[in-house]
């Protein structure tokens, strides 16, 4: 059991001592649940790792009146009971509570579920997406703030070095929800993931996640949405405008082809625009 | 690496890879083998243990991890001769199990949440039981047998806290 | 009769506590640390010639104790026909099959040392689908197919062709030719299910006194034991095969395949040796239910009676024989079966591929064939007008009609189960209110299946305690026939409680010959041998009692753990004390018993290529679902769900009704969620659970049933096998619902959301079949 070479692993206790190790080489290790897969797709685990479970601000969420924030260790179970009926992140909540199994939920992480790479259907990703959290990370050159699709969008390059330390959210959202399908009722990746979210202007966001390799925003439809008067806003519609400006290239994979999770968005869109309007009291 | 942990009430101790997975020093180093490695990709439950008082997957939970943690196994759930936990004592009543694979690892899920939620309704049972695969029984018996379970201490006065050994 | 009632109650199991406990030890609970670990060396590609092999470097790396080749396990083995070598000899045939195996120290050891063996593999072009290997240019997946040892006659092989079985009653032409009929044809193809036993296949080899001891998760001893010795070239009877609590078989585990390997690492070594696949192995190289493709032709009257059928069944058997070469044979009980036919022709062939060999899974081949044969139906009522329900009341089997082999059926049976069926749902009622809004469909299907009879041996010890000790090769895998229904027979018999009958695991030196627990077949087969064994142990003990109580043997009776006097209760004399005497006078009190099949006879000339001709015990099922279709996503939810099952007698009905809520769950994995799809290399692309999808708790519903007591059996006490058959018409009932509720032609298994959009859309492409000809004759080998 015990490996050939001795393999390193660090169980830093301060953010600092984490950067070292991480200077060092150190992969950063949080719940466990994608790294300890690695080997099942032939790669090796690292020679080198550092956990960031003993850090406590990393392992807290902070509710202030106007925004909250979500340390990188903090598990999907803990987050959903923590922002559980706080108004605007019933997306949040909804993400963070389907995800995966109940197992895994206990034990992933908001960091874990934003730092992986190659994994496409994380939940919490689109759901951040429209709160337009703003990621923190500790970096070489020191802390850094990026807005959420800054981060997607060069996390390859960030990651190299820096570690993803919290997660910044406003508290400026009326409404949000999180539709997810998986191909079973749920237990298995969602191939498809809608998050929408409306500000105090009444003012749709909307993200999609697991069509594509990376989440990102549905902008060509919030734009199609927003010519629109807000009080118009209508499942019916918003699924019409979704099949107009589907803009999306579904991936091919095992469980679902592209064409699939591409065919699916409009309904979802739909269905997402209803949970809005039920959780903002405008149905 | 060294790691020390309580297992089942009792000091433990391993030495060796921090990234060995829990599933493997409890099977093959403590022999404790109602813990069963199905998937090792914590899509099956059946690896289930209490960290900390948390069911959790042990396949994808690095020994690293549980340093200074309480682990609970099935084998601690109910040890010697000691009577069974009242749900095993209910599958066992009701004729639950077939194979039986599956049953360690429903078992540790099924007894934390019922500690956690004893008004739990039907369909939060099966909820809970989403990362917990059995290729024998279809199911039912194992939501009607919880559902049965968490009546009888409702109906018992053991209305906080749920279904305790 | 009053052992009945003595016999039938709700036992609960005897081994529930322990596995609730987690000490149960399986095969793979019990490796230990002075055991070697052997692993496979697989191979890479789905077709290959071997140019170099070469041990030598691995054999020299830290830990190893031994590599084996085919070299050194020569002999071939298989079911008809012996085409399957332990390890890969100069051919590779599928992607991850084995070459060679290291045992080692550790299981690190023997995967570090994999990477010393040199191989070098001419790769070959691979024939993946049946539709390749029947083209007349195919390359041959076995260039040696004529030189393989025949084990069973009769079948028609040829090339690609690994079995062909063929059955044929009445003139067919004729009834096609009729001016009045209208004929419906139907082309159906199926996808393979993995079984997905929570243990894997796992082997102990150990060899002790010259002998092999395999202790091994496996339903079939016997084979396991004769395998081996096959293989390594040794008679069987230096083979002891012993069988710890199996974590679920369904199938999978009828056939051997990694035990033998054992055993021949341990006669090299002197240690005792494990090899258990990992969960990916075990996956990428499941003896799947195989994938089929079935064309099928009726010729109906206006009447709506079935003047003619003939069909094409072509079953994918992979790279070797296997189970499909014997379950050929069930094309003419299974397509074949359900309705009165005038005249039917039925060929089946399994067809050789560079894939994965598939194998035996819970109603075999049962299940697809009634998925084809209820869809068929419903296209014929569809396309002639008649109500489907009333369409199948009007047809299906009863007493006295013909079967495809032209076996006589005995007993209405079905018609009154869909009688059964209308009363269970007018007790239930109807779902259709939570399909919200979405497409409905309900749909009531026959099935079709039997029990697999077949030579059992049963001995009975009687102790002084007054317990008995059953000796049999029964294995429990799960479905509770080795901890409920025998004991529940032989108590019934010698007048015990459950609790004092001992129920010795499988041991090849301890217990007589078993096919296996298999085709639903323990309860009836072990249990009659087992009924037989008491007879004997009954007769001398009440001989013995007489003698002690001056009364004639006939005059007695057991009861309560006593020999009493007919009518008198309390009277004679507790069994322990006539044991006692016994031991003392005669000896101890053994009985031994034996069963095997009846062989009910086919018409003559009827049945060809077939392991058995006719169905000594057939095993008739009515499902009936009800589903809702998502139109936006494809998603499939199952409403309502009901079964009226013939279980003949039932012995524990609520262990029955768990086998019919776990069988339908399987079913509708199979149905709805569970898809196998091969690379562009030829491998299982499912390997793990992330891609595979098992039914999970949520998306199953409480199974309605009803139990039919009293058609007749050849089983002991009237019984029939009541697990396997649970699974069989699940395909076909939500087959035919969804096809219901989306109006459109169902074609095709499983119906995973991107498929039923698909169907939704006109998107999905009907099966076709260009190596299926149109004229049947020219689909068989004459």
């Amino acid at each position: 059991m015990a490996s050939s070479v001795e393999r390193s692993f660090t169980a830093a206790s301060t953010l600092d001592e984490a950067m070292a190790a991480r200077r060092q080489g150190a992969a950063v290790l949080a719940g466990g649940t994608w790294m300890m897969r690695d080997p099942r797709r032939g790669i090796d685990l690292p020679e080198a790792v550092v956990a960031l479970h003993r850090i406590p601000a990393l392992s807290k969420v902070e509710i202030e009146p106007d925004h909250v924030v979500i340390g990188a260790a903090v598990t999907h179970a803990v987050l959903g009971r923590a922002l559980y009926g706080a108004a605007g992140f019933e997306g949040v909540v909804a993400a963070a509570e389907g995800a995966a199994n109940p197992g895994i939920r206990r034990v992933a992480t908001v960091g874990g579920n934003l730092c992986a790479l190659d994994f496409a259907a994380a939940d919490l990703v689109p759901a951040l997406l429209v709160c337009e959290a703003t990621v923190e990370l500790e970096t070489v050159e020191g802390p850094k703030l990026l807005g959420i699709s800054d981060f997607l969008k060069d996390r390859h390059t960030l990651l190299t070095d820096g570690i993803v330390t919290r997660i910044h959210l406003r508290r400026d959202l009326v409404a949000s929800a999180h539709i997810r399908l998986p191909l079973r009722k749920a237990g298995d990746y969602p191939v498809a993931i809608v998050s929408l979210a409306m500000d105090k202007d009444k003012r749709c966001r909307i993200a999609v996640g697991s069509v594509e390799p990376v989440a990102r925003r549905w902008t060509a439809l919030e734009q199609a949405m927003r010519a629109g008067p807000a009080s118009a806003l209508d499942p019916e519609r918003a699924a019409e405008l979704a099949l107009e400006h589907n803009d999306f290239q579904g991936r091919d994979g095992k469980e679902a082809e592209g064409w699939y999770r591409r065919q699916v968005l409009p309904p979802l869109v739909k269905r997402g625009v209803a949970a809005l309007l039920k959780t903002g009291g405008l149905a | 690496m060294t790691v020390t942990f309580q297992l089942n009430g009792e000091d433990c101790r391993f030495h060796g890879d921090p990234m060995t997975p829990l599933v493997d020093i409890l099977r093959q180093e403590r022999f404790l083998t109602g813990t069963k490695a199905v998937c090792r990709e914590g899509f099956c439950g059946a690896c289930t243990v209490h960290v900390d008082d948390e069911a959790v997957p042990s396949c994808l939970k690095p020994i690293a991890l549980v340093q200074g943690c309480a682990v609970t196994t099935i084998e601690g759930l109910s040890s010697g001769n000691h009577p069974l936990h009242p749900l095993q004592a209910a599958f066992e009543a009701a004729d639950a199990v077939q194979c039986g694979m599956c049953f360690p690892g429903m078992v540790m899920s099924l007894s934390a949440f019922v500690r956690d939620n004893p008004h739990a309704s039907r369909p939060e049972i099966k909820a809970a039981m989403v990362g917990n695969i059995c290729r024998c029984t279809g199911y039912e018996r194992i939501v009607d047998t919880v559902a049965d379970c968490l009546d009888q201490a409702r109906k018992a006065g053991q209305l906080v806290g749920g279904v305790h050994v | 009769m009053s052992e009945l009632s003595a016999t039938v109650m709700n036992l609960p199991r005897r081994d529930a506590q322990d596995k609730l406990r987690g000490r149960t030890k399986y095969t793979n609970d019990r490796i230990r640390p002075d055991m070697l670990h052997a692993v496979l060396l697989r191979s890479t590609v789905p077709a290959g010639r071997i140019r170099k092999l070469d041990v030598s470097a691995a054999l020299r790396c830290p830990g190893v104790r031994a590599v084996a080749t085919g070299a050194d396990a020569p002999g071939l083995y298989g079911i008809g026909i012996a085409d399957h070598p332990l390890l890969a000899i100069d051919t590779i045939r599928y992607h991850g099959e084995p070459i060679a195996v290291i045992a080692a120290e550790t299981e690190k050891q023997a995967r570090a040392a994999l990477a010393a063996i040199v191989l070098e593999v001419e790769p070959l072009a691979p024939v993946f689908t049946m539709a390749e290997a029947l083209q007349p240019a195919a390359r041959l997946v076995h260039e040696g197919w004529r030189g393989y040892e025949v084990i069973t006659e009769g079948g028609a092989r040829a090339g690609n062709i690994a079995w062909e079985a063929k059955s044929s009653r009445g003139d067919v032409d004729a009834a096609f030719a009729r001016p009045d009929i209208r004929i419906v044809e139907s082309s159906f193809t199926v996808g393979r299910q993995s079984h997905v036993p929570f243990e894997p296949r796992v082997a102990i080899g150990s060899w002790e006194d010259g002998r092999a001891h395999i202790q091994t998760s496996t339903q079939v001893p016997w084979t396991v034991r004769n395998v081996t010795g096959r293989v390594m070239q040794l008679p069987p009877g230096r083979v002891r095969v012993t069988v710890p609590p199996v974590g679920g078989g369904f199938g999978l585990k009828f056939d051997a395949s990694i035990e033998p390997i054992t055993a021949l690492l341990a006669r090299m070594t002197g240690r005792t040796v494990v090899l258990e696949n990992t969960r990916q192995e075990e996956m990428a190289t499941c003896l799947c239910r195989e994938n089929a493709e079935i064309r099928i032709r009726s010729a109906v009257t206006p009447e709506g009676y079935i003047a003619g059928r003939e069909a094409v069944v072509l079953m994918d058997c992979g790279a070797y024989g296997g189970e499909q070469v014997f379950l050929t044979t069930m094309t003419a009980h299974t397509l074949g079966g359900n309705y009165k036919v005038g005249a039917m022709r039925l060929v089946s062939r399994a067809v050789y591929t560079n894939t994965p060999p598939n194998g035996a899974f819970r109603a075999c081949n049962g299940v697809y064939n009634t998925f084809a044969l209820e869809r068929h139906t419903d296209e014929i009522c569809d396309a002639l007008g008649f109500d489907p329900m009333e369409f199948r009341k009007q047809n299906v089997l009863g007493d006295g009609d013909l079967g495809a082999t032209g076996q006589v059926f005995e007993a209405d049976v079905l018609g009154p189960m869909l009688d059964r069926m209308e009363a269970l749902r007018a007790s239930t009622g109807t779902s259709e209110a939570k399909a919200d809004g979405r497409l409905y469909g309900i749909a009531t299907t026959v099935g079709t299946w039997f029990v697999f009879v077949g030579p059992s041996a049963a001995t009975v010890n009687l102790n002084a305690d007054g317990s008995a000790t059953l000796v049999t090769s029964g294995v429990e895998i799960g479905s509770g026939t080795m901890v409920q229904s025998l004991p529940q027979i032989v108590a019934g018999q010698l007048g015990l409680a459950p609790d004092q009958v001992i129920v010795r695991e499988a041991d090849t030196d301890a217990a007589g010959l078993d096919v296996g627990v298999g085709g639903g077949r323990t309860t009836v087969s072990i249990g009659a041998a087992s009924i037989a064994a008491c007879a004997e142990v009954r007769e001398k003990l009440l001989r013995t009692a007489g003698e002690m109580l001056q009364t004639r043997p006939e005059d007695l009776v057991l009861r309560d753990g006593r020999v009493e006097i007919t009518g008198r209760p309390g009277s004679g004399m507790s069994i322990p004390a006539v044991v006692a005497h016994a031991q003392a006078t005669t000896g101890p009190i053994t009985g031994s018993g034996a069963f095997t099949a009846r062989n009910t006879p086919a018409m003559s000339g009827c049945a060809m290529g077939h392991f058995i001709d006719a169905l000594d015990i057939p095993v008739f099922v009515v499902h009936e679902a009800e589903v809702a279709v998502d139109p936006d996503t494809g998603h499939v939810e199952v409403l309502a769900y009901r079964v009226v099952q013939d279980v003949g007698r039932a012995l524990n009905p609520r262990a029955i009704l768990g086998q019919i809520q776990g069988g339908v769950v399987q079913g509708l994995g199979y149905a709805l969620h569970e898809e196998v799809t091969l690379t562009v290399d030829g491998r299982i692309a499912q390997d793990d659970f992330e891609t595979y999808r098992l039914p999970l708790a949520q998306d199953v519903i409480p199974v309605a049933a009803d139990l039919y007591e009293g058609a007749p059996s050849m089983g002991p006490l009237g019984t029939k096998g009541a697990g396997e058959v649970p699974i069989l018409a699940v395909g076909a009932a939500i087959g035919c619902a969804v096809a219901r509720a989306i109006g459109k032609p169902v074609q095709q298994l499983p119906l995973t959301p991107p498929r039923v959009l698909r169907l939704l859309h006109e998107r999905e492409p009907p099966p076709e079949f260009p190596h299926i000809a149109p004229g049947w004759a020219a689909n068989t080998l004459g």
